[in-house]
């Protein structure tokens, strides 16, 4: 066991170097610089003039070549520093530190509504398999799942923001909160959670098609097992069957899922935070990229990327925790 | 029925391909979804025929031409129509500059770039502007804010989602059949190199590779697009390959091809690879519907063609500034959802049909 984990984790910091490598190479090759991308933009006027951009480049360390800052960032990042954003002027960490709450906010919601929702659903849809209702529902649950999100959420823009305007049904467009900071905690509660309402249904309809289909699935495997049927000769009842014997082995894969859905959680929706200006992770990344923050993408990319190998990591732990019959090596 | 045909137990003589098509005809939400494939196929094929203001074929000063194919390629108009100054209005220049001149015209008489002006078709009127262009008789859905009409809009656009769809998805299928056959085959330090690759680019973020590459390559276009789409798309299609050339490789077809005499690279193209290829085209179609969504996704987020073309996704997005015109979000929105659960239900279908082991549990 600690020989693999090792193993596991040798390989990992090797996968991490080559893609925050490859991450490094594309966003320095990317056209303009922090300093010319971020004032250029705004106002023309406010372009620095030549030697003040040379004096900065030279701060920054960007009049050196690509592979020697990539050599500095992570020996930086050795030292536990991943540096300052350029465009914000405050440390990466404590970006990453204000945003990952209010990203946590919605998809730690959609991840509790998914997971509270989509295994009764599975277990009613093989429970009734082939009959009309289930038919009808997993049709229902197939097109969402092929629903785009981004769609989706601009629909529920145009029907809550537009068409239930001025009515009690009425949900905000964009944003966190609208009320100033000295507001009542209540009142900021209730607009914060008006504000998320919208985006924590996009992030849960997806995610809910897809595990309560990937359930169904598992169990419709499940219950063809022998065990399924000597549990039904010695005469247990229709749901003691399905949960107690076909469900229980279906925990397996069901537990690669949540290991998967690791990085999302903390990780957030780019195109969701994006369409709502929610303050959070996914939109911190692109506007990052739009203002060529260096030091911000590697922060975020080095954190999506650990994420994803501890999921996996993660998920196969335990999937030998769950199944004595597989063995890590 | 000739004796011959009876004689034959005709199932088995139909082959694995035939028998899949006759599964697959039985299941009629799977039939809708192809047809609805073929018809966007067609229409994208004939956008510039079903909407658009020059003609599909006119006379013009005793010779034929074909003015629509412009909409596909400027160079591809005639340059007779630019030295008569007919700038891009054609009714009226045909009829003034050669009266005895004839053409047959697109479906609607819509432009996908600019507003029609009116009297431009005859008894016309212009197209109405800002928020006042809902869906009506001459603007099937409606005008955008600045009188274009969204019908021919999303009729062009349905071009570039097919050529998404199609061409990124023809990239990353080579890219992932090769690199999963290559390490399926020879397995030992290949297996590992490749195994290795597909995992890094499995690990990078898609959106932080795509949104990087679009940053980096200077002009946008769409096909710089389709070629990101394609280059980052192969990990689950090489994956699959190489499980099925693990699969095969050890089977007896292939040992016995090796003794006559065949090589490597035959016995993966001639002899593994047709067998592999129906599980293999399973993840190319859900790659389909992924490709589309991503282009769109993509051009939503201001990343898309650079104008005058507009895909589905860059119409999102100009819609996204004028939400209470809601038919500017609707009809594409829903040709996107249409299109991806479209090629999900195709997909879905085929591997049912072709996997015998889904095919038996379905009993």
């Amino acid at each position: 066991m600690a020989s693999y984990l090792l193993r596991r984790l040798l390989l990992g910091g090797l996968t991490l170097v080559a893609i925050t490598f490859i991450v490094y190479g594309l966003a320095r090759n990317m056209p303009g610089t922090p300093l010319t991308v971020q004032l250029g933009e705004t106002d023309p006027s406010r372009k620095l003039n030549p030697e003040d951009q040379e004096r900065m480049r030279r701060i920054y360390g960007l009049d050196r070549p690509w592979p020697e800052g990539y050599v500095r960032w992570l020996g930086s990042v050795f030292r536990g520093d991943l540096g300052r954003s350029f465009s914000r002027k405050q440390p990466v960490i404590t970006l990453i530190g204000e945003r990952i709450g209010p990203t946590f906010l919605v998809s730690g919601t959609a991840f509790l509504l998914t997971w509270l929702m989509g295994v009764p659903l599975g277990l009613y849809a093989s429970a009734r398999s082939g009959r009309l209702d289930e038919r009808a529902s997993s049709l229902l649950l197939y097109v969402l799942y092929s629903f785009p999100t981004f769609v989706a959420a601009l629909f529920l823009q145009v029907v809550f923001a537009v068409w239930l305007r001025d009515t009690r049904w009425e949900l905000p467009l964009f944003g966190m909160s609208d009320l100033p900071a000295d507001a009542g905690w209540l009142a900021r509660a209730v607009d914060i959670a008006r504000h998320a309402i919208l985006p924590i249904t996009c992030q849960t309809y997806v995610s809910l098609a897809y595990d309560s289909r990937f359930i169904k699935a598992n169990m419709e495997e499940a219950v063809r097992q022998d065990y399924v049927r000597t549990a039904r000769a010695k005469g247990a009842g229709p749901w003691r069957v399905l949960f107690h014997h076909a469900f229980r082995n279906t925990l397996i894969p069901l537990v690669t899922l949540l290991g998967l859905s690791l990085p999302g959680l903390i990780g957030g929706s780019v195109i969701i935070e994006q369409i709502f200006t929610w303050p959070g992770m996914g939109r911190l990344f692109f506007e990052s990229i739009r203002e060529r923050d260096y030091p911000t993408i590697m922060g975020l990319t080095l954190m999506f990327s650990v994420l994803t190998l501890v999921g996996q990591l993660l998920a196969d732990m335990l999937y030998c925790l769950v199944d004595p019959r597989v063995s890590v090596s | 029925m000739s004796g011959r045909a009876s004689g034959m137990s005709g199932r088995a003589a139909r082959g694995f391909w035939g028998e899949a098509w006759d599964r697959y005809r039985r299941k009629p939400l799977a039939v809708a979804a192809l047809a609805f494939v073929c018809l966007l196929a067609a229409v994208a094929v004939f956008a510039p025929a079903i909407a658009g203001t020059k003609p599909v074929l006119c006379r013009y000063k005793g010779r034929l031409h074909a003015p629509c194919l412009g909409y596909f390629d400027r160079r591809l108009e005639p340059a007779i129509f630019a030295q008569d100054k007919f700038r891009g209005s054609y009714p009226q220049n045909l009829r003034e500059k050669d009266p005895d001149s004839w053409a047959i015209w697109p479906l609607v008489f819509q432009d996908p770039h600019r507003a029609v002006r009116e009297n431009e078709w005859p008894g016309r009127p212009a197209n109405p502007a800002q928020d006042a262009g809902r869906p009506n008789r001459l603007n099937l859905f409606g005008t955008d804010q600045y009188g274009v009409d969204v019908f021919a809009k999303m009729v062009h656009g349905t071009t570039i989602a097919l050529l998404v769809g199609v061409v990124s998805m023809g990239l990353a299928g080579t890219i992932g059949i090769v690199v999963g056959a290559l390490g399926g085959y020879f397995g030992g330090w290949v297996d590992m190199l490749t195994s290795r690759i597909t995992e890094i680019v499995m690990c990078v973020p898609t959106l932080v590779l795509i949104l990087a590459v679009i940053a980096i390559v200077d002009k946008p276009s769409i096909w710089k697009t389709m070629a990101i789409i394609g280059a980052t798309g192969w990990t689950g299609i090489a994956r699959l390959t190489r499980a099925e050339f693990l699969r095969l490789k050890s089977c007896e077809f292939v040992t016995a091809a090796r003794a006559t005499g065949a090589g490597p690279l035959r016995i993966m193209l001639r002899h593994i690879l047709p067998n592999a290829l129906a599980p293999v085209l399973v993840p190319i179609t859900f790659g389909i519907a992924s490709a589309i969504l991503t282009e769109s996704a993509l051009s939503f987020l201001g990343f898309g063609p650079p104008p005058p073309a507009a895909s589905w996704g860059s119409l999102l997005n100009d819609a996204r500034a004028n939400l209470s015109m809601w038919w500017l979000v609707v009809f594409p929105g829903t040709a996107i959802f249409l299109t991806v659960l479209a090629y999900n239900l195709v997909g879905e279908a085929l591997q049912e049909v072709t996997d015998p082991r889904l095919r038996e549990s379905r009993k």
